[in-house]
């Protein structure tokens, strides 16, 4: 998948990054908390079989940095 | 680990609940929270109310209602238990432990054994696999497993992380010696390396009540704490939740040569739907057979969410016949407990509130 399937995918599941773009601060967007972080945690179980950690997706600063933990 | 125990049966149910509610819009407003993230959070996680424990009412006072309530439904004298199990991480005191409290306010024999496990949303599973034990095993031939939890009262008003999902609850349940060759099918294990993401550091021999002053320290989303207050982190919880609830339902019904087809239920710990339902669906199950409406009601119960499930979805199947049920709770610790086995006819007494008239 390119970038921008994986943001048009993290895009449907998760409407807190509708509008973002891969270089926009996670720190900006409006509802960026716990609630978003669990969100992004089971977007990439369910759509990557994925495990991502709580520390991995806070250790992202922009929606670029959460992109490339996808596969 | 894994154990079948044969030559026992679930005799009885019951569930006492804190009697105050509180509504999670109404608290979120209070604290000056915007509704429309609250509202979109109360339907992404599915929280909507939770019964806490009113003042001066703790786990003991909620099991010991379940219990009295749970004999008086069974027609059973408490002369008639030979043993006490208390699962519970808010005892009254250090020592001595709730088991024995509740020994003495039922008036067991001086015969029947008394003890502790200091577990959480594990515990019940644990509870009743001790249980088992003791009745094919260990010379009982009657246990009364009470377990719950009073969290509320750990988590701090302004860490939305953990004050808006606990509610408080005790249960009882009668688990007995019988002919019955069927056996119960557990997996009980234990991660220690999680310890930390679901703790309350102040207030044990580690760090005692009185070592430091209550100092409240904000997180990075505003929430506030302080040591002696229940912390955990969500999003290692939910994947711990992820990592090995499946594989131990899985390992359980491989022994119990359940499919989820010929299986009535699978019925998770509550901890809240948004967990609940994706457990359930990695676990292979239709959302009709994972129940996760009770949360909702009552909130995160600790130990105290699996048999208040149980109440919740199966009252009237249970009351008349059996049914072949996986049970599984997971938490702090990391700790998690699956148990795959056919339970009921039973006697169950309906959650209540306690105390009644509150």
């Amino acid at each position: 998948m390119t970038s921008a399937e994986k943001l048009q995918a993290l895009q449907h599941d998760v409407d807190f990054f509708v509008g973002a773009t891969e270089h926009t601060p996670l720190a900006t967007l409006p509802n960026w908390g716990s609630l978003a972080v669990l969100l992004v945690i089971l977007h990439c179980e369910t759509k990557y079989d994925l495990v991502v950690t709580g520390p991995q997706v806070r250790g992202c600063k922009t929606v670029g940095d959460l992109l490339k933990l996808l596969p | 680990m894994h154990s079948s125990i044969t030559n026992v049966r679930l005799a009885g149910l019951a569930v006492s609940t804190g009697s105050l509610t509180r509504d999670f819009i109404t608290d979120g407003l209070a604290l000056g929270l915007d509704r429309v993230m609250l509202e979109r959070t109360a339907q992404t996680i599915g929280l909507r109310q939770r019964k806490v424990a009113a003042p001066g009412i703790t786990a003991l006072d909620l099991c010991e209602d379940a219990a009295r309530r749970l004999l008086d439904a069974a027609g059973l004298d408490a002369s008639s238990i030979d043993a006490v199990i208390f699962v519970t991480q808010t005892p009254d005191h250090s020592q001595p432990n709730n088991a024995s409290l509740l020994h003495g306010r039922l008036g067991l024999a001086t015969g029947a054994a008394a003890f502790d496990l200091s577990l959480g949303c594990s515990g019940w599973v644990y509870g009743l696999q001790q249980a088992a034990l003791l009745c094919a095993h260990g010379g009982a031939a009657r246990v009364l497993l009470c377990a719950g939890d009073t969290l509320s009262r750990l988590t701090h008003a302004k860490d939305r992380s953990t004050d808006p999902l606990f509610g408080d609850a005790g249960s009882a349940a009668l688990i007995e010696r019988t002919g019955l060759a069927a056996a119960w099918h557990f997996e009980l294990g234990a991660d220690g390396a999680g310890a930390n993401a679901i703790i309350v550091p102040q207030g044990g021999a580690r760090m005692p009540h009185d070592s430091k002053p209550l100092t409240e320290i904000p997180d990075l989303d505003g929430n506030v704490r302080h040591a002696a207050n229940l912390s955990m982190q969500g999003g290692e919880v939910f994947n711990f939740s992820l990592r090995q609830a499946p594989p131990a339902v899985a390992a359980v019904m491989r022994h119990a040569h359940y499919t989820v087809e010929a299986t009535d239920g699978l019925v998770l710990h509550q901890a809240n739907r948004f967990v609940i339902t994706t457990v359930g669906r990695k676990c292979g199950f239709p959302a009709e057979k994972t129940p996760s409406d009770v949360v909702e009601r009552y909130g995160n119960q600790s130990s105290a969410s699996i048999p208040c499930a149980l109440i919740h979805a199966f009252t009237e199947p249970l009351s008349a016949r059996s049914l072949r049920l996986v049970l599984c709770g997971f938490g702090v610790g990391w700790s998690w407990g699956a148990v795959a086995a056919e339970f009921g006819p039973l006697v169950i007494a309906p959650i209540q509130p306690y105390p009644y008239s509150a």
